[in-house]
């Protein structure tokens, strides 16, 4: 019993270099497990990450020696009709991504909700969301295949003439977000019914006993009490549809032309295959200031609501 | 008596005609959403001819499956595929290791200003990938990493890291501290404490999250084609799209077969494992990686 706490004091008292050399460990100890992973962190994202600010300030092609051109790779982004078309997808697609796959979230939470089955049916809904964007996109290049696809084949069975839907903009675009919507209403739902789990019971009795119910219930009693989840839903909806790229680079790269191409896509196409490196750059940091603001709405969000729990 | 029991009846009829309605919509809605795999499933056993000559739609008259899957492997699958299950493998454990490292460091040893190591950690999360792109592609040409299994298992681990330390300080937070201030007492180092007290409680937590970043890794198609261009180094969705671009109008069947072996890995991990999956998205409330 007295032996672990009297061995330190001798040790201590005897040998006062052997005590600065431990507490010199004990204060060095703490960075060796931290430095590894914060060495990873910073040389492999932090760094890179600063590397494209500066670059975004320069004319940079790649070949000739960077160009210092302070802030005229922006304004000439604003002057770009390709840029432009860009951003105005980009917008579609943020705001379709919001609208659809959180909507249809929701809905499909409050269907399955305590429905019989209800585990096979989310399981299913939440599929898609296990599979890889780049697979959604080829699955949906099938799909809305114009010689011999299901979507074309159902439509001729209905007497309607087959659609072009991945090679003309903007239909384009609205095919895309479809195959988008499939993959992500999952994650939604999922996201509803731990916020449906954590809902007070006696409100919605006594709303039930009341004689609401059905659509009412849902309307006036549940989704005000979810609303906290629905911010947390679209905000991250928001910032996951800004940078949307697996699935348009599989399916339309871009194209026709340059029609359907969004933020991530235009940044990639610029950088990788035109090699305009600080424009392309510019471009990132666009994307990155946007996500930036709406990640700290999310962020706080989602913290008031653990505070809540 | 009887009234009573009539008026039960009543309340109760409207309630189990509406969980009726409830479930014959929800079964519609699962129909609805299972279609496009249906049909994809549906197209991977057709012969190339069958599937150019009929409409998606038509039922299969052959069962051409495997030799479908034969020929998407035979034609650059394999390496992608083997590639995926290597860097998802050594990239999850790895990022989970050195995050459990540093979350340790940070909350239970008191590294000082812990929160600016841990803000300096999950910063990586915060920024789109987009921000990474260009100086990585660069920086690896530079230094001859561009094109190989290190580069971009290094990458991969990077890249997770900060999700993993996220999860593993919420973790070592609910650590009762009574536990580790025994080991002290009885002599034991830091790393002891590490290895054989928190290491096997962090079990769970550990298992999730080599789950999530195993499937983050998988999907990636956008660090693969930046960072990889043979066919020994890219990652498998970077192979897929490679071979929907050479062969999806002449040997759709095969691509599709393709798509669904490359698909089975994380569906096949999902439906084994539904309830970490569930619990994941509580704990990060979504988190991306």
């Amino acid at each position: 019993m007295t032996d672990a706490t009297t061995t330190p004091q001798t040790m201590s008292t005897a040998r006062p270099e052997a005590r600065s050399n431990v507490r010199l460990i004990q204060r060095v100890e703490p960075y060796l497990y931290v430095l590894p992973a914060a060495i990873f962190v910073v040389a492999f994202l932090l760094y890179p990450m600063v590397l494209t600010l500066i670059r975004s300030f320069t004319h940079d092609d790649g070949i000739t020696a960077p160009e210092f051109v302070g802030l005229q790779n922006f304004v000439d982004l604003f002057n770009d009709p390709h840029f432009l078309l860009s951003l105005k997808n980009t917008l579609i697609w943020t705001i379709a991504a919001v609208v659809l796959p959180v909507t249809l979230g929701l809905v499909f939470a409050l269907t399955l909700d305590g429905v019989r089955w209800s585990g096979l049916f989310k399981s299913v809904i939440y599929l898609p969301a296990t599979v890889s964007a780049a697979a959604v996109g080829i699955i949906f290049s099938f799909i809305f295949g114009y010689e011999n696809g299901a979507l074309n084949a159902l439509l001729n069975i209905f007497g309607i003439h087959s659609i072009r839907w991945l090679f003309e903009a903007p239909i384009n675009t609205y095919s895309m977000i479809g195959a988008y919507t499939w993959q992500s209403t999952g994650l939604n739902m999922m996201l509803f019914l731990v916020g449906l789990q954590g809902l007070p019971r006696e409100p919605i009795e006594a709303a039930r006993l009341d004689g609401c119910s059905g659509f009412g219930l849902a309307w006036r009693i549940i989704i005000p009490m979810l609303m906290p989840y629905v911010v947390i839903a679209t905000l991250l909806a928001v910032i996951n549809g800004f940078k949307v790229f697996d699935q348009i680079w599989v399916m339309t790269q871009g194209g026709p032309g340059r029609s359907s191409e969004t933020l991530a896509v235009t940044m990639y196409r610029e950088g990788f295959v035109l090699f305009n490196q600080g424009y392309s750059a510019a471009i990132a940091v666009i994307i990155a200031l946007a996500a930036l603001i709406f990640s700290y709405f999310y962020l706080r969000s989602v913290l008031d609501q653990e505070r809540q729990i | 008596m009887t009234a009573l029991a009539v008026s039960s009846a009543e309340v109760q009829q409207p309630g189990a005609v509406q969980r009726n309605l409830g479930f014959v919509a929800a079964a519609i809605l699962a129909i609805f959403w299972l279609a496009p795999l249906a049909i994809l499933a549906m197209n991977a056993v057709k012969t190339p001819a069958e599937y150019l000559m009929t409409s998606n739609l038509a039922p299969p008259t052959t069962f051409n499956l495997l030799p479908n899957i034969e020929h998407a492997w035979a034609k650059g699958l394999s390496g992608g595929f083997i590639n995926s299950l290597l860097y998802g493998l050594v990239g999850s454990a790895g990022a989970v290791g050195l995050a459990s490292l540093a979350a340790f460091g940070i909350v239970r040893l008191k590294i000082p200003r812990g929160l600016f190591w841990f803000l300096l950690i999950y910063s990586g999360t915060i920024w789109p990938f987009q921000m990474y792109l260009i100086p990585l592609f660069n920086a690896y040409l530079q230094t001859g990493i561009y094109d190989t299994k290190v580069g971009m298992i290094g990458f991969y681990i990077a890249i997770c890291i900060p999700f993993c330390t996220f999860v593993m300080r919420g973790f070592f937070l609910t650590v009762p501290w009574e536990i580790q201030e025994a080991a002290y007492v009885d002599g034991a180092g830091s790393w002891t404490v590490f290895w054989s007290i928190m290491f096997p409680m962090a079990r769970a937590p550990m298992i999730l999250l080599l789950l999530i970043q195993f499937t983050w890794i998988w999907n990636d198609l956008l660090f693969g084609l930046v960072l990889s261009k043979s066919e020994t180094v890219r990652p498998v969705m970077v192979a897929l799209v490679g071979m929907q671009g050479v062969y999806g109008a002449q040997d759709a069947p095969s691509v599709i077969a393709a798509t669904l072996i490359c698909s089975a890995p994380t569906l096949i991990l999902f439906l084994f494992l539904q309830r970490y999956f569930v619990r994941g998205l509580t704990l990060g409330v979504g988190g991306g990686r």
